[in-house]
C-alpha cells in the first residue's frame, strides 16, 4: 500500500473548487441561521404562549431529525412548494434551519444569562423592550455566546458534507467525483479529510483569539494541587 | 400539487421495521463507544506526553473532520489495508469511533467537575489506584454524564441515517427505495422522518426522565 499522491496533484482544481464552495455554503448559513436564531430564541422567552409553543414545535423538529433528513425534506418539498431553487441554494435554506434550532438554544441561555435587572432598569428609565435589547442586554450576550457559536458553526462547516447528497459541488461531493475518476478513495478522503480538519482548526484557533481578546475577566488559573488531580486532571 | 396520504400511511410500518436496524446499530455503536471511550479516559490519565501527543492529535482529527467523511474512510479507505468490511460493519466501526472521541471529552469535562474529597479520602485510605476508579471515580463520572450522555445516544441515532449512503439498508434508504418504486420521493421522507422524531423524541424525553431520577444522587 502506497500513497498515491498525483490523486491529490492531478486533481487539485476540483478540491480547490470544492474547499471555496464548502466555505462559502458555511458562512453564508451561519449568517443566515443566526438571523433566524435570534427571533426564535426571543419567541421562545416570549410571555405569550401562542409564541412560545411555535419557538417549541419548530425547535423539536429541528432538534430531533438528523440533518440528512431534513435535507431532503426540503429538497422534494421546496419543488412541491413551486418554488424550483438550485442545489446550492435548497442547501443553504436547510442548513440554517436546522441550525438555527441550536443556535437559538444558545442566544436563549445567552439572554438567561444577562442578569434580569439589567432589562428592568432598562424598562424604568424608559426604553422599549426592543431597545433593552438591543443597547443593554445583547451587548453583554457577547461573551456568552462566541464560545458555543464557535462550536455550533464548526458543526455547521462539518455538516455542510451531507449536501453532496444533493449534489452540492462541495469538498465531499468534489471527493466522490475524483474517487470515480481515480479509485483511489484512502488517498481521497483522506485529503478531503485534511481538508474540513484544516478549515475548522483555523477557524477555531481565530474564534479562540476573539474569545480572548474579548474576555478580560479570565478566572485565575487554580494553583492548588490537588491529591486528586491524578484522576481528575487530563490535558486538553 | 399537494401530498398524497396514502403513500404515507403506507410507508410507515415498513419505516418502523427499518427504524429498528438505526436503533441496533445505534446501540451497538455507544456499547463499543463506552467501553472505548472508558479506556481512552484512562489512557489519557496516564501522563506520558508522546502517548497523549498522539490521542491528542487524533481526538483532534475526529472532532475537526464530518463524520460523513469518516463513514466513507472505513468503507472505503479500509480496503486499502487489505480490511474488507461489509457497510453495516464499518459503518457501525465508524460511528463507534466518532462516539468514542466525543464521549472521551465528555468524560474529561466531567472529571474536571468533580469534587476532589471522596478521592482525597479514598487516598489517604491507602485504597489502590483501580480500586479507585472502579469505586469511587467512575461510579460518580458515570452519574454526572448521564445527561450528555443521552444527547450522545441522539447524536448517534441522527449519525445512523447517514449509512444509507454507503448502502446499509435502514430507515432513510428504506423510505428512498419506496419513494422509487412510488414515484413519490417527499412522502416516505417524510413518513421516515416521523419515525426518527418519534425515536429521538423518547430518548430525549426518556434521558430527561432518568436524570431526574439520579439528580439526588449527583457527585
Amino acid at each position: 500500500m502506497a500513497f498515491d499522491i498525483t490523486v491529490i496533484t492531478g486533481n487539485w482544481a476540483l478540491f480547490a473548487q470544492g474547499a471555496a464552495v464548502t466555505l462559502l455554503v458555511a458562512a453564508t448559513s451561519v449568517v443566515v441561521a443566526f438571523a433566524l436564531a435570534v427571533p426564535l430564541a426571543l419567541m421562545a422567552l416570549s410571555r405569550r404562549q401562542l409564541l412560545r409553543w411555535s419557538a417549541a414545535v419548530y425547535l423539536e423538529c429541528f432538534r430531533n431529525l438528523p440533518f440528512i433528513v431534513i435535507l431532503y425534506i426540503f429538497f422534494y418539498g421546496l419543488p412541491m412548494l413551486q418554488l424550483q431553487l438550485p442545489e446550492i441554494a435548497t442547501g443553504i435554506i436547510a442548513l440554517s434551519c436546522f441550525a438555527s434550532a441550536y443556535l437559538s438554544e444558545i442566544v436563549r441561555g445567552a439572554i438567561l444569562s444577562v442578569p434580569a435587572g439589567q432589562m428592568e432598569a432598562a424598562r424604568a428609565i424608559g426604553m422599549s423592550y426592543i431597545r433593552g435589547m438591543w443597547e443593554i442586554v445583547a451587548p453583554q450576550t457577547l461573551k456568552f455566546l462566541i464560545p458555543p457559536c464557535t462550536n455550533t458553526s464548526i458543526s455547521m462547516l462539518k455538516e455542510t458534507s451531507v449536501l453532496s447528497a444533493i449534489t452540492v459541488g462541495e469538498i465531499t461531493y468534489q471527493g466522490l467525483i475524483v474517487q470515480g475518476r481515480t479509485f483511489a478513495p484512502f488517498e481521497v478522503f483522506l485529503t478531503t479529510a485534511c481538508l474540513y480538519w484544516l478549515m475548522t482548526s483555523a477557524f477555531a484557533a481565530l474564534m479562540g483569539r476573539a474569545e480572548r481578546s474579548n474576555n478580560t475577566t479570565r478566572s485565575a488559573p487554580q494553583t492548588r494541587r490537588s491529591l486528586a488531580d491524578q484522576f481528575l486532571k487530563i490535558e486538553a | 400539487m399537494d401530498l398524497d396520504g396514502t403513500v404515507f400511511l403506507d410507508a410507515l410500518p415498513r419505516l418502523a421495521v427499518a427504524a429498528g436496524s438505526n436503533l441496533k446499530i445505534a446501540m451497538i455503536a455507544i456499547l463499543f463507544a463506552l467501553i472505548g471511550g472508558t479506556a481512552l479516559t484512562l489512557l489519557r490519565t496516564v501522563r506520558w506526553k508522546p502517548l497523549s501527543r498522539v490521542i491528542g492529535i487524533v481526538i483532534g482529527f475526529i472532532r475537526g473532520t464530518p463524520i460523513l467523511i469518516q463513514i466513507f474512510l472505513f468503507y472505503y479507505g479500509l480496503p486499502v489495508l487489505h480490511i474488507d468490511l461489509a457497510p453495516i460493519t464499518a459503518g457501525i466501526c465508524a460511528i463507534a469511533f466518532n462516539s468514542t472521541i466525543f464521549i472521551t471529552e465528555i468524560m474529561r469535562a466531567g472529571l474536571a467537575g468533580m469534587d476532589p474529597g471522596p478521592i482525597e479520602a479514598a487516598i489517604a485510605l491507602g485504597l489502590r489506584k483501580r480500586v479507585i476508579w472502579t469505586h469511587v471515580v467512575l461510579p460518580q463520572l458515570y452519574i454526572r454524564v448521564l445527561p450528555p450522555l443521552v444527547n450522545e445516544m441522539t447524536v448517534i441515532v441522527k449519525a445512523t441515517t447517514l449509512l444509507s449512503v454507503i448502502t446499509v439498508v435502514e430507515v432513510l434508504r428504506t423510505a428512498q427505495q419506496i419513494g422509487n418504486t412510488a414515484f413519490r420521493p417527499l412522502e416516505p421522507i417524510l413518513a421516515a422522518a416521523a419515525v426518527l422524531f418519534i425515536v429521538n423524541f423518547t430518548i430525549s424525553r426518556g434521558g430527561r426522565l432518568i436524570e431526574n431520577r439520579f439528580a439526588n444522587r449527583r457527585g
